[in-house]
């Protein structure tokens, strides 16, 4: 029984870390000004279980400021950890009390364990990804009534524009143009049979459509539904058109549409252009009014409801063509069109593709954070914090970033910024062909494999850029070197070989031959692979993970976030880069008993734009000496690193210093102590 | 710290950052934390009393060396191997000298492979002459930690169960190259009761953690050479033997040694059973008057254990270890300032005393004391002034 300010909190552990009760004090400040927040806190520190017990115990206090607790996570994994901890936390609580719970919680993973029972909207705490809440076409079924004063928690949430961006884009290929035409095609069949046999179902749809959408725009006023932003304000006010309110009608009209867009795919060169323009063709050349065009989602709902279509996967093209429809007519910015003919590394396959991509993330998550009275992003690498209230366009009344408080140094950050013949080691892309860094790189790796027992993971910048390394390393004899200390294992974009490359290199590392993973920054190891003790005893950085910048769509984001929030293009290529690097790094430090080496092998990381950019916790322990390393000297720190760590290391060390006992955590010092662990930004 | 002997020259050491450990004091002098340094590494204890649990008192260790490339490694003056088969010399001679009943085999690994050295025997000798001999190997390959348990097995399973089995692992390299699952083997090891310990030369090793915790046994890694020499003599003192074991009664002769003079009529020079030299006096095995010139042996003829009676009393005193003596501050001490054993002036911050006759040490004699004596002097001074 913890007292945070007054508040208590039910907490299901003998001992506290420091940071988890600084984490819960900034946490009840947040909630107590009904506001938003933005806290980084390094994994392994036990996040998940402060968020939960402390915002648990606010709702039992307090049941009508909060009454509903809403945790967004990433992957299934990552939601099965929170089920986990919350179901401690309440067999915590009916020890403690000695009454039967009454608190409902439901955990919505994938579709195969889905329930809809009525009741589970009046449970107290949903856990979910993040997608239920973000992705318009999945937050309408699932998230629609979720009460105002909930409390939304995004965990893992260092990518969370990224994912706001994903949810609002739309790719079109001609394969899912083939795919609707089919879809259509289906629809118009499906419409003839009913007319022949039940006519007066698509009168009374009809006649529903002449009245508009006149309940949704009640229940939006009401404020019982969280807004949808493919569900434009202006809309609910009017009646959808009469040019599309007919069944036939309306599947002529999009055959109209599914005919224009066939032959913008027709190019050979690239077309770049904003929704303006791009309206302003279609009405020239197919005549499609822009008000039809933002009905087309609604509409098509509406059709395939009264058609009685059960399988609505089937019509997952004709559903993305009719979204594309309405974002494309409803926003003028924060929307760009660019249509290839090709991809940039086949020059010569025609596939064309129409990106419809989003650049604003503040559209997706926009609703989310004007409906919910708290919303608080959290990760363990947020850095800088003040970024994400940028891009994302809100106002946050708290931002700390928490400092791990550690008996023993238990991760070495350490930057190699020279070899041994003192050539700068760096990815940029001057050097990037030059054979003596790339040789440098090779013995890098091939003196830390001798040293570093277990597993070592190696992040390199991109795909291309690993494959030329590891070519060259083979040509050098590298690679055969390195395999006389451990088997190497290589992420490859398939999911399936590289899930079969991980399971090989994690019994690899248990049963003593050692091994070493080559994986690239952003791809699916970095973000959701934990490598816990000795299955990352090591990580190491090749080269600064800046994104791909040729890429057409990222030049037009770039553009508009200097013109919309004023962030320079260079602040935000550094910022996308520091922290993917700060998440390969971080995968290795899972906890405190953990320990692991972080090397940053690239000279760029010494300079203070990249340096400061990387979480606090990482930050405070490079020290002055170790910021432009040679191999050498590097192998010799990571060597004497390595011995002190495989000292005995028990519990009693760090009670007191990290870990908490009650009393402890009560006096007067310690208090003074912990204040100083948030860092306000 | 002049009187330091310096273990290596600086430019042949590794890249250290000795200021780091310095810090200043309120009077920026660094004096006080140097002081405060050499004290803490003085006080340092190796002994770690087990209390009153029964010790297994014949043992059966074998021990495994890696030979592979790693030990060329030159962290360890000159190389990995000669420090370390140096250090494993006098662990062999202090192990005979404190488990005079106990037996010992060493075996190598590299290139995948495992061999053995000597067999397991009692003699310190044969092993020690083996240990000089391997200096000069080849190291190279890996090292195969299955293949050395599993010929540790081969021998230790036979051994008697009153006795402990025991593995000591002196490992280098941080890959191990196996020919099946070493995880059937450590569950194998686990049911014979082989306990396995390990020494790592270099870092922590994922398989030797489970191998040392499944098997209770214990593992290390050394910080520098006389870390090193602290984890390998910890290995000297019998560990605790588990209540499974079983108990028995073991048939020993003490026989005398007989110096024969060559006037003597009956003394006819005559060869030692076990070995090729030819002497005339030597050791009679007290059941069928076989000839050894060298104890604790067992006896070729008739299978029974000799030992000499300061063989077994030596063993004795892991069984009532002398308690450890309690630490405090000098200032309390209200009489003269000087230590009960060297007469030196106790100059230190802190002293050592006696729980039973609370005489006071200063901290090289209560090492001593401990380490070496295995009795408190002035105890033994008054009960024998008493009578």
């Amino acid at each position: 029984m913890l007292n945070i300010e007054g508040l208590l909190v039910h907490f299901p552990y003998d001992y506290i870390y420091p940071e988890q009760y600084s984490y819960m004090l900034e946490l009840k400040r947040t909630l107590d000004a009904k506001g938003h927040g933005v806290l980084e806190m390094p994994s392994g520190t036990g996040k998940t279980i402060s968020l939960l017990s402390l915002i648990v115990a606010y709702q039992k206090v307090f049941p009508l400021e909060v009454s509903k607790l809403i945790y967004c996570s990433r992957t299934v994994p990552e939601i099965e950890k929170v089920v986990e901890e919350l179901r401690k936390l309440m067999e915590y609580y009916s020890k403690q009390t000695g009454e039967s719970n009454n608190f409902l919680a439901l955990a919505l993973s994938s579709r195969k364990n889905l329930c809809i029972h009525p009741e589970l909207m009046h449970a107290n705490i949903v856990v979910y990804s993040y997608h239920y809440l973000l992705d318009p076409k999945i937050a309408d079924l699932v998230s629609k009534e979720l009460t105002k004063k909930s409390v939304v928690v995004f965990d893992e949430a260092h990518n969370i524009d990224n994912v706001c961006i994903d949810s609002m884009s739309v790719n079109i290929s001609r394969r899912t143009l083939d795919r609707c035409q089919t879809n259509v095609e289906t629809l118009q069949n499906t419409i003839q049979k009913i007319k022949e046999t039940d006519a007066t179902k698509l009168k009374m749809e009809y006649r529903r459509l002449v009245e508009g959408l006149k309940e949704a725009n009640v229940a939006r006023e009401t404020d019982v539904y969280l807004s949808n932003p493919v569900l434009p304000d202006e809309i609910l006010q009017e009646a959808v058109p009469g040019t599309i309110r007919t069944a036939e009608h309306f599947v002529g009209f999009l055959k109209r549409f599914l005919e224009y867009l066939k032959s913008r795919l027709r190019v050979h060169h690239v077309v770049q252009e904003s929704t303006p323009q791009f309206l302003k063709d279609i009405f020239d050349k197919v005549c499609i009014d822009r008000k039809p065009l933002r009905f087309c989602a609604e509409r098509l709902r509406s059709l395939l409801r009264t058609l009685e279509i059960a399988d609505i996967a089937d019509f997952s093209a004709v559903t993305l063509i009719s979204n594309f429809a309405t974002l494309v007519s409803t926003y003028s910015q924060g929307f760009t069109i660019i249509i290839e003919p090709f991809e940039d590394r086949t020059p010569t396959i025609a596939n064309p593709v129409l990106h419809f991509s989003c650049m604003d993330p503040s559209i997706a998550i926009k609703p989310v954070f004007q409906r919910f009275q708290s919303v608080i992003i959290t990760s363990g690498t947020l850095s800088p914090l003040d970024i994400y209230p940028r891009i994302l366009d809100f106002r946050p009344v708290t931002m700390a970033s928490f400092t791990m408080t550690l008996a023993r140094t238990c991760l070495c950050p350490l930057i190699v910024g020279r070899g041994n013949d003192q050539v700068a080691l760096s990815s940029k892309f001057e050097t990037r062909e030059d054979f003596a860094v790339i040789r440098n790189y090779g013995s890098l790796l091939q003196e830390m494999s001798a040293i570093v027992p277990d597993g070592i993971v190696a992040f390199f910048t991109s795909y291309m850029y690993m494959e030329n390394i590891v070519a060259a390393w083979y040509e050098q004899g590298i690679l055969e070197n390195i395999q006389r200390n451990k088997l190497i294992f290589i992420e490859t974009p398939d999911a399936a070989e590289t899930s079969m490359a991980l399971e090989k290199y994690q019994e690899a590392c248990e049963n003593g031959r050692g091994a070493i993973l080559l994986s690239v920054a952003r791809g699916k190891v970095s973000e959701g692979i934990d490598f816990v003790h000795h299955f990352g005893r090591a990580v190491i950085m090749f080269g600064v993970p800046y994104v791909y910048t040729q890429s057409r769509i990222l030049k037009a984001r770039l553009e508009y976030l200097r013109d919309q929030f004023q962030i320079r293009e260079n602040d935000f290529l550094t910022f996308d880069a520091m922290r993917h690097a700060a998440q390969c790094v971080g995968r290795v430090i899972r906890g405190k008993t953990d320990y692991g080496l972080m090397i940053f092998a690239d000279k760029r990381y010494a300079r203070a734009d990249k340096r400061g950019k990387l979480p606090r916790w990482i930050q405070e322990h490079i020290s002055d000496g170790s910021l432009n390393l040679t191999v050498d000297e590097a192998v010799q720190l990571s060597k004497h690193f390595l011995r002190q760590m495989a000292q005995p290391f028990r519990q009693e060390d760090q009670l007191g210093l990290s870990l908490l006992t009650l009393e402890q955590l009560e006096s007067e010092e310690m208090l003074k102590k912990i204040s100083q662990i948030a860092h306000q930004t | 710290m002049d009187e330091e002997p310096e273990r290596t020259k600086r430019w042949e050491g590794g890249y250290e950052r000795t200021w780091e450990v310095l810090k200043e004091d309120e009077s920026g002098s660094l004096k006080a934390t140097v002081e405060e340094i050499l004290f803490q590494s003085k006080r340092k204890r190796v002994t770690e009393s087990h209390g009153q649990v029964r010790l297994g008192m014949m043992r059966h260790l074998h021990l495994v060396v890696d030979c592979s490339r790693s030990m060329e490694d030159q962290d360890l003056k000159p190389n990995r191997l000669t420090a370390s088969l140096k250090l494993i010399e006098t662990f062999v001679e202090e192990y005979f000298d404190q488990n005079p009943i106990s037996q010992l085999g060493i075996i190598t690994t590299k290139n995948k492979r495992a061999e053995k050295l000597t067999d397991l025997a009692g003699n310190p000798k044969k092993h020690i002459v083996a240990l000089k001999k391997a200096v000069d190997t080849v190291c190279l390959g890996e090292p195969s930690l299955y293949n050395s348990l599993h010929l540790a097995i081969q021998t230790l399973k036979h051994m008697p169960g009153h006795t402990s089995r025991e593995i000591l692992v002196i490992l280098s390299s941080l890959t191990t190259c196996d020919p099946a699952n070493i995880c059937e083997l450590i569950k194998t090891l686990k049911s014979l009761k082989v306990r396995v310990s390990v020494i790592g030369l270099s870092a922590e090793v994922r398989v030797c953690t489970v191998l040392t915790r499944e098997t209770g046994g214990s593992y290390h890694v050394i910080l520098d050479e006389s870390h090193f020499k602290e984890l390998l003599m910890l290995h000297v003192k019998p560990p605790p033997a588990s209540s499974s074991s079983e108990c028995s009664l073991i048939r020993m002769g003490f026989p005398q040694h007989i110096i024969a003079s060559l006037t003597d009529q009956e003394a006819n020079a005559a060869i030692s059973t076990s070995g090729a030299d030819l002497s005339l006096g030597g050791y009679f095995c007290p059941q069928c008057h076989a000839k050894y010139t060298e104890l604790p042996v067992e006896c070729k003829v008739c299978g029974l254990t000799l030992v000499s009676a300061p063989h077994l009393a030596r063993s004795f005193h892991h069984l009532f270890p002398l308690q450890a003596f309690t630490e405090s501050p000098t200032e309390q001490l209200q009489k003269d300032r000087f230590c009960q054993a060297c007469q030196g002036e106790l100059k230190d911050k802190s002293i050592f005393s006696c729980p039973s006759c609370c005489s006071v040490f200063c901290v090289e004699c209560d090492l001593f004391i401990h380490d070496s004596l295995h009795c408190c002097p002035c105890c033994i001074h008054n009960q024998t002034a008493s009578y």
